[in-house]
């Protein structure tokens, strides 16, 4: 324990040259922007930078990587708040809650709940992954198809909470935006579905131009239909960036504790990364949270849960990379590319040889996470301020937004053909209460889903019971059907009740 | 010495080097812009790997930027579709692999070599297959032993079906052998399945995994090839063992078909000179390419079409 301080003591010192601080304030600038832009995602962010690092020393890149990667993960909530655009897919969650509480007037406070829940998750997260490095790692060996399958199927069954009102709308919403995501190219046999043809549908729908069409588009649209009449938000009081009280803070305390730990495990598995932990994390709350009634009307646990556990799933990711040289998650697969075009092939062997790079990094992860949130503190108060502006001046940069988002994502233009379409379908959604939510979930998780699924049935002859006889896949399955049931048991329960 | 004068200095050894190196090579009209460099596949692979380092070497002889443009998707195929989206200026290229390959040798390619002029060849290694290394299998005759022991029951990693990996074991699989091929796509869940014990033989390029070789995580038992490979001498090949395929591993930088011959030829110049330097030969023994694998233009077009003949065949074999 002495050794492991000592060694981050050492790191501190390293990250703290010029050049490395310099980098690690572009990364968190850079990362900030990307998680604002829709379309550009994390993963593209920390390649477009991966150039600049050729010229700079292994520590500095790695810094400048992580740095994005981190703030990436932030970035995204305060188009998902203040716009309801979620500027990477992991900011969906963000959507329920945060949007919610922006909308009842109380729109810094709820960037205010972002920034202390990417704090405290990040921390928690870096500390557990300085500390437990090599037990997590080996933790994270025991993860294949089943164990993925389970986590993921956890996170589809959470629409069972996200459908406030109607079960049986939730689920026909959910099995729609799984069919779109079928569409086009089969990753395991290469099979073409629903392609009708078309060069570009096998290709394939890209989850983001449906997340930003039904999400963007069809916000614009709902206020167009009422002549951009009312103020996007009841006029701010005073736009003073709002940080929730200690006592606040201390009131949630274990689910806080819950979410960043979730992220943190979720960030070790090799192939989820924030998106999955985002996703699982609300579902877990909204289904067996002490306020779970209240979760999508606005309430602090709903911004928490998803953005802690965002923002830990990176430490969690950079422990297989740091100790096994295995990237969990897109962003960390470029990293590991940049470790290698410096000459160094992350494992075991570079953190018993040049453990230094690797505290350097840890450290880094430390100073950028406050860093991040000392940017994310002065920028709330002016971006709130945007509110003020008329609702229809305010659209037409949501629109430009959308546009440009959509189309970074292959250059395509037929993407934004589709984002438009999606954007319709999301209002009408939205005008006969069917809850978008489930749709743009199924999306994105469903073929993930898919994949383990058909992995898993390949790799184990066909048997079923695997996703309930493997210890990790099993307890998560329990879980799942816990969660399904819930809800059925609390009617009986109720009539019980009743009748008595 | 001023900062001026050193930088002026720096300047006219620079201008000297392009004049006597490259310069007059060049056409005329031709690298007055920046040229693309199209991977098909995601950022931080061994595709994307190899398109950085090129550019990063190539970028002071042509003297110009050479942005590395990620556009993965549908194998390669859309990547490929963007190259030949743009004009046959010589100004897009694309990192062209044998995993793309596999795509033509399939049942519906959307293009044909005939597209496609290949520009040089950079990488050749050989296939290997690997277990974990304190795994009960030491050797590839273990691996037959178990898999008669148990057949069907012994999994295999890939990268997926269709794919060069999916061709190599189906020659295997036709010698008697029954197990089970297991696809990943991502290059860490495959990596993990044989760590973690999830998976008993793994289907790779040496250059991939070199971390877990270097680490003693990891075991070669067999080579796709015809001759052993000197990193790894007492592993045998697969045509010792009797299976008649070798369809190794190449990645080569490829333009539309039409671009003029001049501009293919200035290229494939500068990439001999970026295959000449020792950062690229540091990073083709770390990768364990063979020691002569660049092919310049003349040669480069054969090579990648008799690739794609040798893997009809064994398509058509099954």
């Amino acid at each position: 324990m002495a050794d492991i301080l000592l060694h981050l003591a050492n790191g501190f010192v390293d990250c703290l040259t010029p050049l490395n601080l310099a980098m690690l304030f572009i990364g968190i600038v850079l990362g900030l922007l990307i998680g604002v832009l829709p379309g550009l995602t994390l993963v593209m962010g920390v390649a477009l930078a991966l150039p600049f690092t050729y010229r700079l020393g292994v520590t500095p890149s790695i810094v400048l990587l992580t740095a994005i990667y981190v703030s990436g993960t932030y970035g995204g909530a305060f188009t998902a708040i203040l716009f309801r655009i979620p500027g990477e897919p992991i900011d969906v969650p963000m959507l329920w809650d945060g949007y919610t509480m922006a909308r009842k007037g109380k729109p810094a406070k709820a960037l205010g709940w972002t920034l202390v829940a990417a704090l405290g998750g990040g921390l928690l997260a870096a500390v557990i992954m300085v500390v437990l490095t090599h037990p997590l790692a080996r933790f994270a060996l025991r993860f294949s198809s089943p164990e993925y399958f389970a986590v993921l199927l956890f996170g589809l069954t959470s629409v069972v909470a996200l459908g406030r009102g109607s079960l049986g709308n939730a689920l026909i919403s959910l099995a729609a935006g799984m069919l779109i995501a079928t569409v086009g190219t089969d990753e395991t046999y290469g099979a073409y579905r629903f392609t009708f043809g078309s060069r570009v549908l096998a290709d394939g729908i890209e989850f983001l131009v449906v997340m930003v069409g039904v999400y963007g588009i069809g916000e614009v649209l709902a206020r167009l239909e009422k002549g951009f009449t009312g103020r996007p938000i009841e006029r701010v009081a005073n736009a003073r960036t709002e940080l929730p009280t200690l006592r606040e803070i201390s009131a949630i305390k274990s689910m806080f504790l819950r979410s960043s730990l979730l992220g943190t495990v979720i960030g070790l598995i090799p192939g989820a990364g924030a998106t999955i932990a985002s996703f699982v994390s609300y579902g877990l709350e909204a289904q067996f949270g002490k306020r779970k009634k209240e979760m999508g009307t606005g309430v602090a646990e709903g911004i928490v849960a998803p953005q802690a556990a965002a923002t830990a799933s990176v430490g969690g990711a950079l422990v297989p990379l740091l100790a096994l040289g295995i990237p969990g998650s897109g962003a960390t697969a470029v990293i590991l590319g940049a470790f290698m075009l410096h000459g160094i092939q992350p494992g075991p062997q570079v953190l018993a040889t040049s453990s230094a790079i690797v505290y350097a990094v840890f450290a880094s992860l430390f100073l950028g996470l406050a860093l991040m949130c000392l940017l994310g503190y002065f920028a709330i108060q002016p971006l709130v301020k945007i509110l003020d502006f008329p609702e229809a001046a305010v659209s037409a940069y949501v629109m430009m937004l959308c546009f440009v988002g959509a189309l970074s994502i292959r250059n395509n233009i037929v993407d934004l053909w589709l984002m438009i379409g999606f954007g319709v379908i999301g209002y009408l959604f939205e005008k006969f209460k069917f809850p978008v939510a489930p749709l743009v979930l199924g999306v994105i998780l469903g073929p993930l889903a898919e994949g383990a699924f058909m992995n898993s049935m390949i790799s184990f002859g066909n048997d079923w019971t695997i996703f309930f006889t493997r210890p990790i896949a099993g307890t998560i399955m329990v879980f799942t059907f816990a969660m399904l049931m819930l809800p059925f048991v609390q009617q009986w329960r109720a009539r019980r009740v009743a009748a008595a | 010495m001023s900062p001026i004068s050193q930088k002026t200095k720096l300047s006219w050894v620079v201008a000297l080097g392009a004049a006597l190196l490259g310069g007059p090579a060049m056409a005329a009209d031709y690298l007055e812009r920046p040229i693309e460099m199209l991977v098909p596949w995601g950022p931080g692979g061994g595709a994307d790997q190899l398109a950085r380092l090129v550019s990063k070497l190539m970028e002071p002889m042509v003297k110009q930027g050479i942005p590395v443009l990620n556009v993965p998707g549908g194998t390669g195929a859309t990547g490929i579709a963007k190259l030949l989206a743009a004009p046959a200026d010589g100004y897009s290229m694309a990192i062209y692999i044998a995993d793309s390959h596999a795509l033509l040798a399939g049942k519906k390619p959307r293009w044909s070599m005939n597209d496609l002029t290949p520009v040089a060849v950079m990488i050749k290694g050989p296939s290997f297959l690997f277990v974990k290394y304190d795994s009960p299998i030491k050797t590839w005759d273990d691996f037959v032993k178990r898999a008669k022991a148990s057949p069907g029951k012994m999994k295999i990693a890939t990268l997926g079906f269709g794919s060069v990996d999916d061709f190599s074991l189906s020659v295997i699989a036709k010698s008697g052998l029954k197990f089970v091929q297991v696809p990943f796509a991502k290059p860490a869940e495959r990596y993990v399945s044989i760590l973690g014990d999830h998976a008993d033989v793994l289907y790779e390029q040496a250059g991939d995994v070199r971390r877990f070789l270097d680490g003693k995580q990891m075991r070669p038992i067999l080579i796709f090839g015809e001759r052993r490979h000197p990193a790894f001498k007492d592993v045998p090949t697969s045509f010792e063992k009797g299976y008649k395929v070798a369809l190794p591993q190449f990645r080569s930088i490829v333009v539309r078909a039409g671009t003029p011959p001049d501009r293919v030829k200035a290229l494939s110049d500068a990439l001999a000179k970026v295959a000449a330097t020792p950062e690229y030969k540091a990073f083709l023994k770390d990768q364990y390419g063979f020691d002569d694998s660049f092919e310049g233009s003349a040669k480069a077009g054969a090579y990648v079409n008799e690739q794609l003949n040798d893997m009809k065949k064994a398509m058509a074999a099954n």
